[in-house]
């Protein structure tokens, strides 16, 4: 109950600020900006209050909350409990709701300083008004006996065994049972990225709506220009805080999932990297603006974008509209949810693109300047080929939604569609990257752009016959390799220049030279990986992918989860590899984590798919073979030549088969039999002469017209040690994937390169828009 | 600058084909068994698993194969390239994405659609009093 009136009364202090601001708009005046400022303290203070009693029930398992018993149990490890808060619908919403509310305390400070407070905040407070209103949709608060009447509620006395109820009525004797345990965290989020990832992809969808925010603002206030310098850091900002959340969930797929990758083309993927880009590309075109004027439309529309576009994929990824198609897919969480979150969507596209149409004539138009060979159309190709790859993905993640509308039947496309169109303009983007920072703003020489791409495409030329020689064969692949390795030089070299003079401007080339890494990273842990399927026999070692493998056990974790120790050898070099196996939520269901040793140069990637108890029965030492087959086994080959049937009154049926059996040169016939004395079975094993070698019939099928040929199932005795090993029965054999994935740390080092260019630039806009903002004054 | 616009109008009106071509090309058609049959592009089925018949992984092949029925009723094999998928016994629907031939059903892809995702039914509750 208090938990739903806190919501509504933030909720309303939110609205508050909103009206308070919009007044202050209509007309300024210091009494009603201070009132504004107040409610939006109040409400975020209620947000605070709101999620800290959420994250009390949870520690102390309040199961009498839906939404505490839904996601938590008993059972979970501190950090993994404080993850539950975010582990649904409502939780997700509330964080979202909270970070937007918190960061909103910084946007206060920072845009008072430079004018933008009344209009920013305006929107901003609208921004956050809406999304508490999926809280007031979907209470976060609710209790399990709204959820469940038939289920939990009775009448009458209360029995004296049940401890754990609540009165819902005491005057009418209604009661209500509370759950001693929750349903618990979906095993496949529980380990310690569930307490990471969603937060910081959470910052950066708050950090997207800043630039839609500020392009608002801007056109409230009729300023085309300058707000581009006020807006900058928070919009690289918002690309730092999506692309750290993106990469930390990759990372994540990678290290818990267990199928080798970590991106998978999937829609909640997707949906976020679209916003990105946009917001990648409106980096570009903004610092374009910065320096000629030119792009101001275009700077307002990919502003405006980024976070419509992440409006959209909530709506995508929440509303259960993509159904099927996902490895994400969530349950229809019901009508309200979706026509609401569709309503976002609308309403701020409206709000924003309404806007933009009933100023674009105000806007002044500067003619562009500059010519082909400069740095300014270099960013505009840039930002274009940014904002096409963002369209190509954003198409292919919607194709159930366009498929449904045209076609009136859901389908998705294949991920090779991701590929195909978007590796050409990532050699674009590459080449790009590399070539932009050679040149010089407006114009520069034809001429002395070559010469200074001589030296880049010497050693990216070197690289890549690197790469042939040491594997690399796809055209596609070489072309890409190329681009990637142009950028990569040409931003080492400026970088090296602009770290000697100024090391604060080096954002860009650090962030462009973790660029050309990843996509280096891309194709050689992605297309040149190597994979194999093994089966581990225990105590046996196995030779692949260049390593011997051996299972030497598993043993017990916490949590009922087990590790399979897998000792891994190479030159002399040995470590233990252990990947994780457990029994999820229900009977059957197993969650499969790999494990992963980083040798520096490529990643050994086990990931387990089953363990499989070797029993004597099902063993290898049994063959089955039809009439006139032969096989291969243990140094013999044995051929199976048919069978003699027989009758008799004492012994009953009597079988007779005939195996051809071929060692070291000599060639026997063995000939093991099989008696049915009423029902009673019985099994004479042959063997061969000078030898331990037995073979019995296990099974022996007839044949008729109708199945055709006879065939017969043997086991054989006797082996020798040198050619069994020291197999025993009831080893346990664990079943395998054994991957190599090589320079997979390129990914994992030019993310840590591109996040340090972004935090370098953020600061140096950041500083140079105070000193704008006090020349301004 | 006229002729600038012209050459990037050039330039997106390809890419935009040249993107449809590709969508057109790789969407995956949802079918059901029986259209499966006629269709050499890969394709996906939804259905649900039939516990009733055997479920096997081989080792060896590195292959995981059980039997769907899909919305129609018709039951085919499925041949998995892979391991069981984590939430499979957990699923209320499959989705299988492959191709149709020689009798049974070959999937390079499996979706599995879990209800306890986001929200909880009432057996659920019924387990934790």
């Amino acid at each position: 109950m208090l938990g739903a009136i806190l919501v509504k009364i933030t909720f309303a202090s939110t609205l508050f600020s909103v009206i308070l601001y919009f007044f202050n708009f209509r007309k300024h005046s210091d009494e009603l900006l201070k009132y504004a400022r107040q409610f939006y303290y109040i409400a975020v203070s209620g947000f605070l209050i709101i999620s800290g009693m959420m994250l009390y029930f949870i520690l102390t398992h309040q199961f009498q909350y839906y939404y505490v018993w839904a996601y938590s149990s008993t059972d979970l490890p501190l950090p993994l409990l404080v993850s539950t808060f975010y582990a649904g619908q409502e939780g997700s919403f509330m964080l979202w709701a909270l970070y937007t509310s918190i960061i909103g305390l910084f946007l206060i400070r920072y845009s008072s300083k430079k004018g933008y407070e009344t209009e920013l905040m305006l929107v901003y407070t609208t921004i956050l008004s809406f999304l508490l209103l999926m809280l007031l949709v979907k209470n976060p608060f609710k209790f399990i006996w709204e959820q469940f009447p038939d289920e939990l509620y009775h009448v009458g006395p209360v029995p004296p065994d049940v401890l754990n109820y609540a009165w819902i009525d005491k005057a009418r004797a209604l009661w209500a049972t509370i759950p001693v345990e929750g349903k618990g965290l979906n095993p496949l989020l529980q380990n310690y990225w569930m307490a990471i990832h969603p937060q910081i992809l959470f910052i950066g969808f708050t950090a997207m709506s800043i630039p839609f925010a500020y392009a608002v603002a801007a056109m409230l206030k009729r300023d085309y220009v300058s707000w581009i310098r006020v807006a900058a850091p928070w919009t690289i900002f918002g690309a730092l805080a999506l692309g750290s959340g993106i990469i930390i969930g990759g990372y994540w797929a990678y290290e818990t999932l267990g199928w080798g990758g970590y991106w998978g083309w999937d829609p909640v993927e997707n949906s976020s990297l679209v916003p990105w880009l946009v917001c990648v590309a409106s980096i570009h075109t903004m610092l374009a603006q910065r320096k000629n004027g030119t792009y101001i439309k275009t700077n307002f529309v990919l502003s405006l974008l980024c976070f419509i576009l992440v409006l959209y994929s909530t709506f995508l990824t929440r509303s259960g509209v993509l159904g099927d198609t996902s490895v994400h897919s969530f349950v229809d969480p019901g009508m309200w949810v979706y026509w609401l979150l569709l309503m976002l969507i609308l309403i701020f596209a409206v709000i924003g693109f309404g806007l933009f149409a009933a100023r674009w004539k105000e806007m002044p138009v500067v003619p562009v300047e500059h010519t082909f060979v400069s740095r300014e159309f270099a960013l505009f190709l840039g930002a274009s080929a940014l904002v096409i790859s963002s369209i190509f993905i954003l198409i292919g993640t919607s194709s159930p939604i366009i498929t449904s509308i045209l076609k009136g039947k859901t389908s998705a496309v294949d991920i090779s569609y991701y590929i195909t169109t978007t590796l050409p303009l990532g050699v674009i983007i590459a080449l790009l990257s590399g070539i932009g920072q050679l040149l010089w703003w407006k114009r520069s020489d034809g001429k002395t752009l070559l010469h200074q791409l001589i030296l880049p495409s010497m050693l990216a030329l070197l690289l890549t016959l690197t790469a042939v020689f040491m594997g690399a064969h796809h055209p596609a692949m070489i072309i890409f390799i190329f681009a990637a390795s142009i950028g990569l030089f040409a931003n080492l070299i400026v970088g090296a220049r602009i770290i000697k003079g100024n090391p604060k401007m080096a954002g860009g080339a650090i962030t462009h030279i973790g660029i050309a890494l990843m996509f280096l990273g891309f194709v050689s842990s992605e297309k040149y990986d190597s994979k194999e399927t093994l089966n581990l026999e225990e105590g046996k070692t196995v030779n692949a992918l260049g390593y011997s493998l051996k299972y030497i056990g598993y043993k017990p974790l916490e949590r009922g989860r087990f590790a399979f120790n897998v000792e891994v050898e190479k030159n002399g070099k040995k470590f233990i590899v252990a990947p994780v196996m457990f029994e999820g939520e229900s009977e059957g269901s197993v969650i499969r984590n790999p494990d992963i040793i980083n040798l520096g140069t490529k990643d050994f990637y086990l990931s387990p798919l089953a363990l499989e108890a070797q029993d004597e029965h099902s063993s290898s030492n049994e063959v089955t073979l039809m009439e006139k087959e032969s096989v291969e086994k243990d140094g013999m080959k044995i051929e199976y030549l048919g069978y003699k049937f027989s009758q008799s009154a004492e012994t009953g049926n009597f079988i007779q088969a005939q195996l051809k059996v071929t060692q070291n040169g000599k060639t026997e016939i063995l000939t093991p039999t099989l008696t049915n004395n009423a029902g009673k079975f019985s099994f004479t094993e042959a063997k061969l002469k000078n030898s331990n070698v037995g073979i019995s019939i296990k099974i022996l099928k007839p044949g008729n017209e109708s199945e055709g040929k006879s065939s017969i199932t043997i086991s054989l005795s006797g082996i020798p040690a040198s050619v069994e090993t020291e197999k025993a029965p009831q080893r346990d054999v664990l079943v395998v994937e054994a991957s190599i994935k090589p320079f997979i740390n390129l990914v994992w080092i030019g993310t840590f390169s591109l996040m340090i260019g972004f935090v370098i630039t953020i600061v140096r806009r950041a500083k140079e828009s105070l000193r704008f903002a006090e020349k301004w004054k | 600058m006229k002729g600038k616009i012209i050459v990037a109008g050039i330039v997106i009106v390809a890419a935009l084909i040249f993107g449809m071509v590709s969508f057109v090309e790789s969407n995956i058609e949802y079918v059901d068994f029986s259209k499966a049959e006629h269709i050499a592009k890969k394709v996906q089925v939804k259905g649900k698993w039939n516990k009733d018949k055997e479920s096997v992984f081989n080792a060896e092949k590195s292959q995981f194969s059980f039997y769907m029925v899909d919305d129609n009723n018709r039951e085919c094999k499925v041949v998995l390239d892979g391991a069981k998928p984590n939430n499979f016994e957990l699923a209320t629907e499959i989705v299988v994405k492959g191709k149709l031939q020689d009798g049974y059903f070959h999937a390079s892809e499996i979706l599995t659609k879990c209800p306890s995702k986001y929200e909880g039914d009432g057996e659920a509750v019924k387990k934790t009093i």
